[in-house]
């Protein structure tokens, strides 16, 4: 016997496996029969991020083996990144909610018991009513995030006659939204694969968050040699890619942006045919940017003046293939409007304005409705006061920050019960310790979730939804160039006791006397979605494909006639804004140079990293390897001076708290600044990774936000670090 | 060497790679993998002294050799080559010797503790035979990895190897390995 052979007897049982070389050859490559009969792949819609990319979910006797990209969707480009491919863990994680929860102890004690769905559901009327009894229905609040279902939840407070619901953009994207709206009636995307020269500031979009965008920015400055300016305080991926990257003193973007426009203005590098015909207020902006200098920029964002200068140029020279991208999330500063208005000015007058490689217009597709029982509009007016504080702003989303200062104030009324659908306000607002206030002073909390969130800790009654692979939502648009239908249909039955979305709104609502507000099915629902759908069994192809990718997009100039009319005051693209001026803003952006941090403190800087962004995927086993723990970046020459070195672990202090992490020290961050990621530090023990791991950003950010939108100002902390 | 039919090879343009470990979960997925262990992996460079600094990022796995050492050094044939150039482990053969993890010159091998054999990436050879790409060439948001036949004059990888300059890596181990890193 040779020395192969006695190996392969002496393996035991595996050793009888291995009949003959030929067979033994193919065995691995060849499925079993029985396997691939039990296989299935089912066309679906991700909800690991908002972004809705087209999934085909590969299901393996009755379990979900794998998530594929689905080629046919041309916004997910056949694509999923790490959080998508992760979305099976939702399903499958032993971390999930699996029955309703009521609370038993003091909130945030982490004690609970389980309860049958319908004493979770009497037990929630029960107090939603008593607080409507007491204070009236504006005395519960009902927060919610964007998701397919959403629309049931918020129905549902309307339907109880609660003015009081708050979204996600002011914490997010309310100043990019609103500046970009009242400069040009809507708001844009950007045509960054077919651009030539694109400038980026206030995002960070190879890094961040992964969608369409990211990818034509790839592909456009890596293969179709478009050029990429990037500011930023830190070193991030986006920098690494870029031709020219800028390390920005932190909230003077606009400074640079006025030089720009100085420099385009002055030099008269502006696309004259195209202000003429569509924009106003040229004249009042030419005086305007007179006084701010590429000399005057130099002082304000170190960034060296003759660097400016020639940027504007080449900007104007690239144009109509040039955009400075508006950002995504533009939660940074106080000022954060007027930087993106400043943005959306420059890039009209250059005409970068539906043409190939600059801003284009949103597609549409009309969506039918099915039509339900309409109620009476709330009569009280909203407690964050939207009208007064924000005129200009989206009031339906709410302005999350006033609202919490309010609610806490008890101003203008009190609020009393809070419904929470799917949103984690504890990590998402800055200023924890406020969140948490807000939390305790109410008498219900009630949470929707799939998971057990810092802010379901904290509830009363915890709902466990089904997870976007276990239910069928309603059919969505995804807006953008070319716009396209997805939909998103059940791959799984539910692994464990929970119920979906539109369960839940009719379980509430039949215990709030409601009930004929919501006497529909999903079916129902979405036949009445698609029937307007230009195919001939829209369904049944939807259920095929999982996407649905109308013909004739994208369109370029269908608002390039000077007949036109854009939804603003004046019909045309607002240099000047007239809104602005009447409502007491500065009607041109007015640069107000950001506070700096004292000797000796820092500013931190918050950003994402694409396999979380948000807070809810930290806990996800396969993702969180990537980042077990956060760390403090702290720039190498501030850490000598500190006496830190690598690894160390500091106290960092503001205003209203202090964390505890380890240091990373490093070469890729200003010596002003500190960052670390978002999501750590967690108070919900079931999040077994991260509760108590690393730290927590929100505990630290001090409350501040824009004047004009109401956006959240992430970034006007200063902190104190020292060794402990 | 006698011709192959297929000559499966996959070509890397690092350039476009922004580090966002979506090739890394795809595999874990698809190809069942426990936490401990990864088949694919990053490698990530950061060099420079502030603010002259530069980042670059490059996936690595298996690089399928066309003489690969850890097939030489396999005691009992479990580590094989397949016709179309893919380096595979029988499971059912391997004896968890763990010879080829040593003789590989890419590190590119582990040892699954918990069933005693030595795995590593096959380019995902069940999903080729249905007709689909592998797990991390699929699912890479800026599509980095093309993968392909080098027989194929007609193929994307063979048109990017004529068109373009690249390197392997560590050539001098001389097992001829079949990931090409653009240059």
């Amino acid at each position: 016997m040779d020395r192969r052979k006695f190996l392969r007897f002496s393996a035991g049982g595996a050793a009888g496996a291995a009949i003959g070389a030929s067979l033994a050859y193919m065995k691995p490559f060849s499925h079993s029969p029985e396997k691939e009969a039990g296989r299935l792949e089912v066309p679906t819609t991700c909800e690991a991020c908002v972004n809705k990319c087209s999934v085909i979910a590969v299901v393996e006797n009755g379990t979900i083996h794998k998530l594929n990209p689905n080629p046919e969707n041309p916004k997910s480009r056949g694509m999923l990144c790490a959080r998508g491919n992760a979305g099976l863990q939702q399903v499958y994680s032993p971390a999930r909610l699996k029955r309703p929860l009521i609370r038993v102890g003091g909130r945030g004690e982490g004690n609970w018991r389980p309860a049958s769905w319908d004493e979770a559901f009497d037990f929630a009327a029960k107090k939603l009513s008593e607080t409507k009894d007491k204070y009236g229905p504006q005395g519960t609040l009902w927060s919610s995030s964007e998701s397919f279902q959403e629309v049931f939840f918020r129905n549902l407070g309307a339907a109880f006659g609660s003015p009081n619901q708050v979204r996600h953009p002011t914490l997010c994207l309310a100043s990019v939204n609103l500046a970009y709206s009242l400069t040009f009636g809507t708001v844009p995307s950007f045509d960054l694969l077919n651009s030539k020269y694109i400038i980026m500031s206030g995002a960070n979009r190879l890094e961040s968050f992964i969608t369409p965008d990211t990818m034509d920015l790839i592909e456009s400055a890596e293969y179709r040699k478009a050029k990429l300016i990037y500011l930023d305080p830190r070193f991030t991926v986006t920098a690494s890619k870029a031709d020219e990257w800028y390390p920005i003193r932190p909230g003077t973007d606009l400074a640079f942006l006025l030089a720009m426009l100085n420099v385009i203005v002055g030099e008269n590098r502006y696309d004259k045919e195209f202000v003429a015909n569509y924009t106003v207020g040229f004249d009042k902006l030419t005086e305007h940017v007179k006084a701010f200098s590429p000399d005057w920029a130099e002082k304000e964002t170190e960034i060296p003046a003759k660097d400016i200068v020639r940027i504007a140029r080449e900007f104007s020279d690239a144009a109509p293939r040039a955009v400075y991208y508006a950002g995504r999330r533009s939660s940074w500063y106080r000022e954060d409007f007027h930087t993106r208005r400043a943005q959306a000015i420059l890039n009209a007058i250059v005409g970068s304005w539906d043409r190939e490689g600059g801003m284009v217009p949103n597609g549409k597709i009309a969506l039918g409705e099915y039509l339900f029982l309409p109620w009476d509009d709330p009569i009280a007016p909203r407690v964050d006061e939207m009208d007064k504080n924000f005129p200009l702003a989206a009031k339906g989303d709410g302005a999350y920050l006033k609202l919490r200062e309010n609610v806490i104030a008890g101003t203008p009324y009190p609020v009393k019960a809070w419904m929470i659908h799917k949103q984690d306000p504890m990590n998402a607002l800055p200023g924890q310790a406020r969140t948490l206030e807000m939390l305790q002073q109410m008498d219900f909390v009630g949470v929707v979730d799939v998971q057990m969130s810092d802010t379901a800790w904290y509830a009363d009654v915890v709902f466990p939804e089904s997870t976007y692979l276990e239910r069928t939502d309603p059919v969505e648009v995804l807006s953008g160039i070319a716009p396209v239908v997805v939909y998103r249909q059940q791959v799984v039955k539910p692994v464990h006791d929970t119920k979906t979305t539109l369960e839940i709104t009719q379980g509430l609502a039949k215990r709030l006397g409601l009930s004929q507000y919501f006497d529909f099915t999903m079916d129902q629902w979405v036949a009445a979605q698609v029937k307007e759908l230009p195919l001939e069994a829209p369904l049944e192809y939807l259920k095929k494909h999982g996407v649905y990718v109308p013909p004739g997009f994208p369109k370029y100039g269908t608002t390039l006639n000077p007949d036109h009319r854009f939804i603003t005051k004046s019909g045309k693209i607002e240099l000047y804004s007239d809104r602005l001026q009447e409502a007491n803003y500065d009607p041109l952006p007015v640069y107000h140079a950001p506070a700096q941090p004292p000797p000796g403190k820092f500013r931190i800087i918050t950003g994402r990293r694409a396999y979380f962004t948000q807070a809810n995927t930290t806990n996800n086993p396969w993702l969180n390897q990537f980042a077990p723990e956060n760390s403090l970046w702290l720039n190498a020459a501030a850490a000598d001076s500190l006496g830190i070195a690598d690894g160390d672990r500091v106290e960092m202090t503001s205003t209203v708290g202090a964390v505890r992490l380890k240091t990373r020290v490093t070469q890729e961050i200003r010596p002003d600044c500190v960052f670390m990621l978002h999501g750590y530090g967690k108070k919900s023990k079931w999040q077994r990774l991260v509760a108590g791991t690393g730290g927590c950003d929100s505990e630290l950010l001090e409350t501040a936000w824009d004047k004009v939108s109401g956006n959240a100002a992430l970034h006007e902390t200063f902190v104190s670090v020292r060794k402990v | 060497m006698a011709a192959r039919p297929k000559r499966y090879a996959m070509v890397v343009d690092s350039k476009k790679c922004i580090n966002c470990k979506a090739c890394v979960v795809a595999c874990r997925a698809e190809n069942s993998v426990p936490l401990a262990y990864s088949r694919p992996w990053m490698n990530e460079e950061t060099r420079g002294v502030w603010p002259k600094l530069m980042a670059a990022f490059a996936p690595e796995q298996c690089h399928q050799c066309d003489h690969p050492a850890c097939v030489r050094v396999c005691p009992t044939g479990a580590s094989h080559h397949r016709p179309d150039g893919i380096v595979v482990v029988n499971e059912a053969e391997c004896v968890g010797c763990r010879y080829c993890m040593i003789a590989c010159p890419y590190d590119a091998r582990f040892f699954r503790e918990d069933k005693g054999v030595v795995e590593k990436c096959d380019f995902c050879v069940h999903r080729l035979e249905r007709g689909q790409l592998p797990a991390c060439v699929e699912t890479c948001p800026s599509k980095v990895r093309v993968f392909g036949d080098l027989n194929d004059p007609k193929s994307k990888l063979a048109e990017l190897l004529s068109d373009r300059q690249y390197r392997v890596k560590k050539p001098e181990a001389g097992t001829g390995p079949q990931i090409y890193y653009l240059i």
